[in-house]
């Protein structure tokens, strides 16, 4: 956080919307508000982290001295945790640079080139972002059945390779930006691509990182189509493991608590060295993904 | 951030690239070299466009003329489909079900996310505004299937350390999500501890660009708190407060994994949504035709609400 912008930009709009409320009072309810937003997470790290037999005590121990591994060796055993890990980057990962590479194509003919149809096409793509997912699934799972897709990960990634907000975000970057470098560079002899690569693509490179950011979080939480799509648990994405762990593979609830930690904490590390643009680029494009 | 998510088509056509003067070749030919180059950056979306969008989406609609199994072959049923949907209880129950989540899930994320921006848009220590922001926010980038089975284990009277604390303070306690009155509860609650970052952000995005030097002018002239909300914040909110609210309704209404991961839309059926109606009808069983047709009627309220939101949003909400 830019915490001294943030405070005087809080101070100057300090509006005292809760005037008659003491400052202390409503600090004190930001602190039980962030315990009761925290507090999940920490349960389970400390759950994860429990003897089996010592784990869910009435009252709940919140500051465990007795810490085991146990139920962590038990994830790896029971499941191929690093198959999933593994499958979840590579999904994930193939949908995020697909998709952006095909966002800022399409995005930079929309906002720098003049073809015929260029208006009806751009307006088709907009209607577009207003079909629900459910709408085209019945005939998509028809479409992988038919390709022999069923239980692949192209299954999952081959839709996901168009963004179409992704195109409307990046095309609306585009048309903010000057283009007399690119400009320039045309008249020097460069051609679309180069200019493309060279020129637009560093020059957008935050609007970019945003979409990727989102489409990437979007790809690895995604449980609706991997659930859909895949049948044999060597394809398992992450979250559909760790559902499957509590449901057909029989985890005891500390096993499915400490699977559930190995898939939180790098989100937790990345988010936090990450937090501000990430935030950043969801207040700016309006959307999780 | 927009309201409204047309941008302006015409300043594009005044801006297009005009090096003609600097090229050798006649404009002319500039001209279809460049819609070449257009159509070849173009045809990946293109042909995805029509592959996993536009196809399917005629797909539904024929589709949903027709009773299909995926095995034998498709018999054309006319508006049988749609006749269906209006007698079938368990159609039924789902739409009310989601309407009932959407419902409440709007009006607590608006209000609730509202007052969290208000009250972090205070003269604060650092450290509180950190801590808050990124305890506010963290579940939002979790995975559903992580916070359904977490939420799961916190609720159960077994496990968790719910129904512990409200024993303490002597509240009656329930296995909330086995209760036909509590799960649809409990589960709008988890989706708002889940999803309120989100909401949070984008309100304290709008509180944020209101100009400052109004709330200055408003307290020279010795308006109160209250006053200041009313006559200022709430009218210049007033964009954003309807974008959040038209944004969550359309996620709301799309609703899937808390229920199917939590209760499995039980207990009778009691959370089923109208998402989880399509997946039980069309992959569990495989009435691909009516599941399609279910799936029309969510693409049906998710365009009204959008024209909605497009053509009312222009007159309704105040723009400086």
């Amino acid at each position: 956080m830019d915490t001294r912008a943030t405070r005087a930009a809080n101070e100057s709009r300090d509006q005292r919307f809760f005037r008659r409320a003491p400052g202390w009072v409503l600090n004190l309810l930001m602190a039980l508000i962030i315990v009761f937003m925290a507090l999940p997470f920490y349960w389970v790290l400390v759950t994860a982290f429990a003897p089996q037999l010592k784990a869910f005590g009435r009252p709940p121990d919140w500051i465990p001295l007795d810490l085991t591994l146990e139920n962590f060796r038990r994830v790896f055993d029971q499941v191929p945790f690093w198959g999933y890990f593994w499958n979840s980057i590579k999904v994930s990962t193939i949908i995020t640079v697909g998709s952006v590479i095909t966002s800022t194509l399409a995005a930079y003919a929309f906002a720098r080139l003049r073809f015929p149809g260029r208006d009806v096409l751009f307006v088709i793509f907009l209607a577009a972002l207003m079909i629900p997912g459910q709408v085209t699934i019945i005939p998509t799972f028809i479409i992988m059945r038919n390709l022999g897709l069923m239980n692949t990960h192209a299954a999952l990634y081959l839709p996901a390779l168009i963004n179409v907000f992704g195109i409307f975000l990046l095309r609306q970057f585009f048309m903010r930006t000057p283009r007399d470098l690119e400009d320039a560079a045309r008249l020097d002899g460069a051609g679309h691509l180069r200019v493309i690569f060279q020129i637009a693509v560093p020059l957008a490179a935050p609007a970019i990182a945003a979409l990727a950011v989102l489409n990437f979080q979007a790809a690895w939480n995604d449980y609706f189509a991997p659930n859909l799509f895949l049948t044999s648990q060597d394809t398992f994405t992450l979250p559909v493991a760790l559902v499957e762990l509590r449901g057909r593979f029989g985890g005891t609830p500390t096993t499915v608590l400490a699977g559930i930690t190995l898939v939180l904490v790098p989100v937790l590390i990345v988010f936090l060295v990450a937090q501000r643009r990430l935030t950043e680029s969801i207040a700016l494009t309006g959307t999780r993904g | 951030m927009s309201a409204n998510p047309l941008p302006s088509t015409s300043k594009s056509s005044s801006s297009a690239p005009l090096l003609h003067a600097g090229g050798t070749r006649p404009p002319a030919a500039m001209r279809r070299q460049e819609a070449r180059v257009a159509y070849l950056l173009l045809s990946p979306v293109i042909l995805l466009f029509l592959t996993f969008i536009a196809g399917p989406l005629i797909g539904s609609i024929v589709l949903s003329f027709f009773e299909w199994d995926l095995l034998s072959d498709p018999t054309f049923v006319g508006m049988d489909n749609y006749r269906l949907l209006f007698e079938d209880d368990a159609a039924r129950t789902a739409i009310t079900n989601t309407l009932v989540f959407a419902f409440w899930s709007l009006v607590l994320h608006v209000v609730v996310a509202l007052l969290l921006a208000l009250m972090i848009q205070r003269t604060i220590p650092v450290v509180l505004d950190y801590l808050f922001r990124t305890a506010v926010f963290f579940p939002v980038i979790m995975s559903w299937a992580s916070v359904a089975l977490i939420w799961n284990f916190i609720l159960d009277p077994n496990f968790g350390y719910f129904n512990y604390y409200l024993e303490l303070v002597s509240i009656p306690t329930e296995s909330w999500l086995l209760s036909p009155a509590w799960a649809m509860p409990a589960i709008i609650l988890v989706d708002l501890w889940k999803t309120i970052g989100f909401t949070f952000i984008i309100i304290l995005a709008g509180l944020q660009g209101i100009p400052a030097h109004l709330y200055e002018a408003a307290r020279i002239d010795g308006a109160s708190g209250w006053r200041q909300f009313v006559d200022i914040t709430l009218p210049m909110l007033s964009p954003t407060l309807f974008l959040v609210a038209i944004i969550t309704f359309i996620g709301a209404f799309q609703i899937f994994e808390p229920m199917f991961i939590m209760t499995g839309g039980g207990p009778l059926d009691s959370t089923i949504s109208i998402v989880q109606l399509i997946y039980e009808t069309g992959f569990r069983r495989f009435e691909m035709g009516y599941a399609a047709a279910i799936s029309l009627v969510v693409f049906a309220v998710i365009l009204v609400v959008t024209l909605v939101q497009m053509l009312l949003g222009r007159y309704w909400v105040f723009y400086e």
